[in-house]
């Protein structure tokens, strides 16, 4: 049963141009979202069903590990929204097939330049909250 | 369609044309998949920006929600109903792209097993429709009352 994975795990990581590395990434990012998503969905209706749980998640989330992973969906996120962006313009529009060099390395550029403000933040809200409020 | 160029020395194959009747269902999640993903481009990213990043996942407490949504069983304001409708639109757009994306991986790796992928997927599927119709249901009832940091 581990065949398949095995071999695919493989295969992935052989490198076969950057159009491949974006494939790759744009699907273990999504992946990782929507591990998220589930669990936040979960996590947000509790705030109707179950508020003391809801309330335990909030504080969950405001845990060192919890803010580091948050920095990691947001590079998933930011980078799965870019270049899934990218993917939908260059197939919905096949003028632009001729481009596909071009757009992978804008895929990269855009999703750099959205990353680095919003990891600045969500950084430096996390370190001056864990400064005043101290290590859960 | 099969092409009638002939090079002298050159095998020629003739291809098929796919049946344009055919997997109607795989082209329609298909065009899904791209418009879903450039309005959530935008949803996501707002929602992602504005709690996570703007104010902060540290400074999200229950009464910030309760605001948003409302509260069971009290009066809706048009502004909570605008921030329910966001966040319903949001949350089907994100979980039809989300299983979707799924189906598409479970099938790459475990599609020879049609066993192994069925089963995965009913189970992938129920677990999304429980999450997903219990978020419904809690956006439309509103936030319960009360909770400690509501009180202060």
């Amino acid at each position: 049963m581990l065949t398949p994975l095995i071999t695919t795990a493989r295969e992935s990581l052989r490198y076969r141009g950057s159009g491949h590395v974006l494939w790759l990434l744009h699907r273990v990012t999504g992946l990782g979202v929507v591990i998220f998503l589930g669990t936040h969905i979960f996590g947000m209706s509790m705030a109707t069903f179950n508020p003391p749980l809801h309330e335990a998640m909030l504080a969950v989330y405001k845990t060192p590990l919890f803010s580091l992973g948050e920095i990691v969906l947001a590079a998933c996120l930011i980078f799965h929204a870019v270049n899934g962006t990218r993917i939908a313009i260059l197939e919905l529009r096949p003028a632009l097939w001729d481009k596909q060099e071009v757009a992978t390395r804008w895929s990269v550029i855009i999703t750099l330049i959205l990353l680095a403000p919003t990891i600045a933040i969500m950084a430096f809200k996390s370190i001056s909250y864990y400064a005043t409020h101290g290590l859960r | 369609m099969a092409s009638t160029t002939v090079t002298p020395g050159r095998t020629v194959r003739k291809v098929q044309p796919i049946p344009q009747t055919r997997n109607r269902l795989e082209l329609a999640l298909w065009m899904f998949m791209r418009y879903s993903g450039l309005a959530l481009v935008f949803l996501a990213l707002s929602h992602f920006w504005m709690q996570h990043v703007l104010i902060g996942t540290h400074e999200i407490e229950f009464a910030g929600t309760q605001l948003r949504w409302g509260i069971t069983g009290q009066p809706v304001t048009v502004e909570q109903l605008i921030w329910r409708a966001y966040y319903a639109v949001m949350l089907i757009l994100a979980v039809a792209h989300g299983i979707n994306g799924v189906r598409q991986v479970a099938y790459d790796y475990f599609g020879h097993r049609p066993a192994t992928y069925k089963g995965l997927m009913y189970v992938v599927v129920a677990i999304a429709a429980i999450i997903s119709l219990g978020g419904i249901l809690a956006l439309f009832m509103g936030a319960a009352a009360g909770g400690e940091a509501a009180l202060r």
